[in-house]
């Protein structure tokens, strides 16, 4: 980054991220022997967010998975220039350790520092203190879920978030919770793509990617 | 670096966590080695020659048992997902699940054979050539089991198919290491036990590229 980049984040945190983009150029994603989406080309710029909607089977998660580069497009390209966090339909919790651990071990894997104090934010960005000390094994689905949540608090300013069903499981309060987290993600210039059915972050006008089920047709 | 020795600490948080699932591995081992002085008989000019072959016999069964764990868990959870994001390379996260499936399954047995040995007369001269040799043997199996495991990472009955993935690939293995554990008197490094671990050291560097590759196709876990 030049130095006038790094003076104009200064003065301005929204520019901070300028330059980040996801570019996706005509993906075709198959699924075993099924093509099940094809021609998608979508653009995302700093602090953009984009809800993924479409029926089942329309491949939102599939075009997740592409994009954190678990699945490889059968045609197209997927550009990213900044870190991506996924949040997939798994938690990325180990059962048999509690929340805190299962937090420190994933930014330790990352390299992020994390002191105790940074955990101990992003559980209380989720509200998930009163059961930290717990084995995830023992925590119920919305509780597991915002754990896995909180790693976005623990991750770097400008990545992308790739959500798939973030709020799955979750009670309408942490709902909010994670509204807010979202909003100040792209407050600060990160970008956030969620498949989900149901409104996330209305506040921040989400643009939609809508997706067909194209071997829906003739069902 | 940072990455792979947190994957072991990981790895071995879970262990303790979960540490009665170990225990069994371990209890397994006493277990078939009690079952042959049972069912043979107590003789020892009989159990004696036996002795050797039936501790690796048994090590080498134990050892497998645990195999069917060790991607089913990170595949299941998702945390293979966020270890394809991270920086630590998928090779080297392999590596990370062997050292610590080992320290954690085999590390346990090699203590316990100076103590079950007793049970099969092992005569204390033979123990250190022996303890060796399965300190190399078990690693080398851990390295077969770590691409068993991850061939099979997809698919339902995962542990039938992983004994028969690897226990013909471990006949090699057991060869060598029996005969090193039993070397001629005061040859503490037979060309046996040379054997032994340049077959370690060539699965060393098939095993991790061919689970990582194996583990980088294996995503159809992650729903629709």
């Amino acid at each position: 980054m030049s130095s006038a980049a790094v003076n104009t984040a200064k003065t301005n945190a929204m520019t901070n991220a300028s330059n980040a983009f996801l570019r996706l150029n005509d993906i075709a994603i198959m699924r075993g022997q099924r093509l099940i989406q094809q021609g998608l080309t979508h653009d995302m710029k700093a602090a953009g967010i984009t809800l993924i909607t479409g029926p089942n089977g329309s491949g939102k998660s599939s075009l997740l998975r592409a994009i954190a580069g678990r699945l490889a497009p059968a045609q197209g390209s997927i550009e990213c220039n900044v870190p991506i966090l996924y949040i997939g339909h798994q938690d990325g919790l180990s059962p048999a350790l509690n929340g805190r651990q299962n937090l420190q071990s994933w930014a330790n894997l990352n390299g992020y520092a994390a002191t105790d104090g940074e955990i101990e934010r992003a559980i209380d960005a989720l509200n998930a203190s009163n059961f930290a000390d717990l084995p995830v094994r023992v925590l119920s689905r919305g509780q597991r879920r915002r754990f896995a949540l909180a790693r976005l608090c623990l991750g770097p300013e400008q990545a992308l978030w790739l959500l798939d069903e973030p709020s799955a499981g979750l009670d309408i309060d942490t709902t909010q919770l994670l509204d807010r987290v979202i909003s100040q993600h792209l407050d600060k210039g990160g970008m956030v793509m969620a498949a989900t059915h149901l409104p996330l972050a209305p506040k921040t006008r989400p643009a939609i990617l809508a997706l067909d089920d194209i071997n829906g047709a003739t069902a | 670096m940072n990455g792979f020795i947190q994957q072991i600490q990981r790895d071995l948080k879970i262990a303790w966590a979960s540490r009665l699932d170990i225990g069994v591995i371990l209890l397994f081992f006493v277990i078939i080695v009690t079952m042959f002085p049972l069912a043979i008989g107590p003789q020892p000019d009989i159990l004696r020659p036996l002795a050797v072959p039936l501790l690796w016999i048994a090590a080498f069964l134990s050892i497998l048992a645990g195999f069917d764990r060790l991607f089913a868990a990170d595949l299941r959870d998702g945390w293979l997902d966020q270890v394809a994001l991270s920086t630590l390379p998928l090779f080297a996260y392999v590596i990370a699940k062997a050292v610590a499936h080992w320290l954690v399954s085999a590390l346990p047995l090699l203590l316990a054979v100076p103590i079950v040995g007793l049970l099969l007369q092992v005569e204390s001269a033979v123990l250190p050539s022996l303890v060796i040799a399965l300190l190399i043997g078990t690693a080398a199996l851990t390295l077969l089991g770590v691409i068993g495991a991850s061939l099979a990472s997809g698919a339902r009955q995962a542990g039938g198919l992983m004994a028969l993935l690897v226990l013909p690939l471990a006949l090699p293995v057991l060869i060598f290491g029996v005969l090193a554990s039993q070397p001629e008197a005061g040859m503490l490094l037979s060309p046996h036990l040379k054997l032994l671990a340049a077959v370690l050291l060539v699965l060393l560097a098939i095993a991790p590229p061919v689970a990582a590759a194996a583990l980088g196709e294996a995503d159809d876990d992650g729903g629709a």
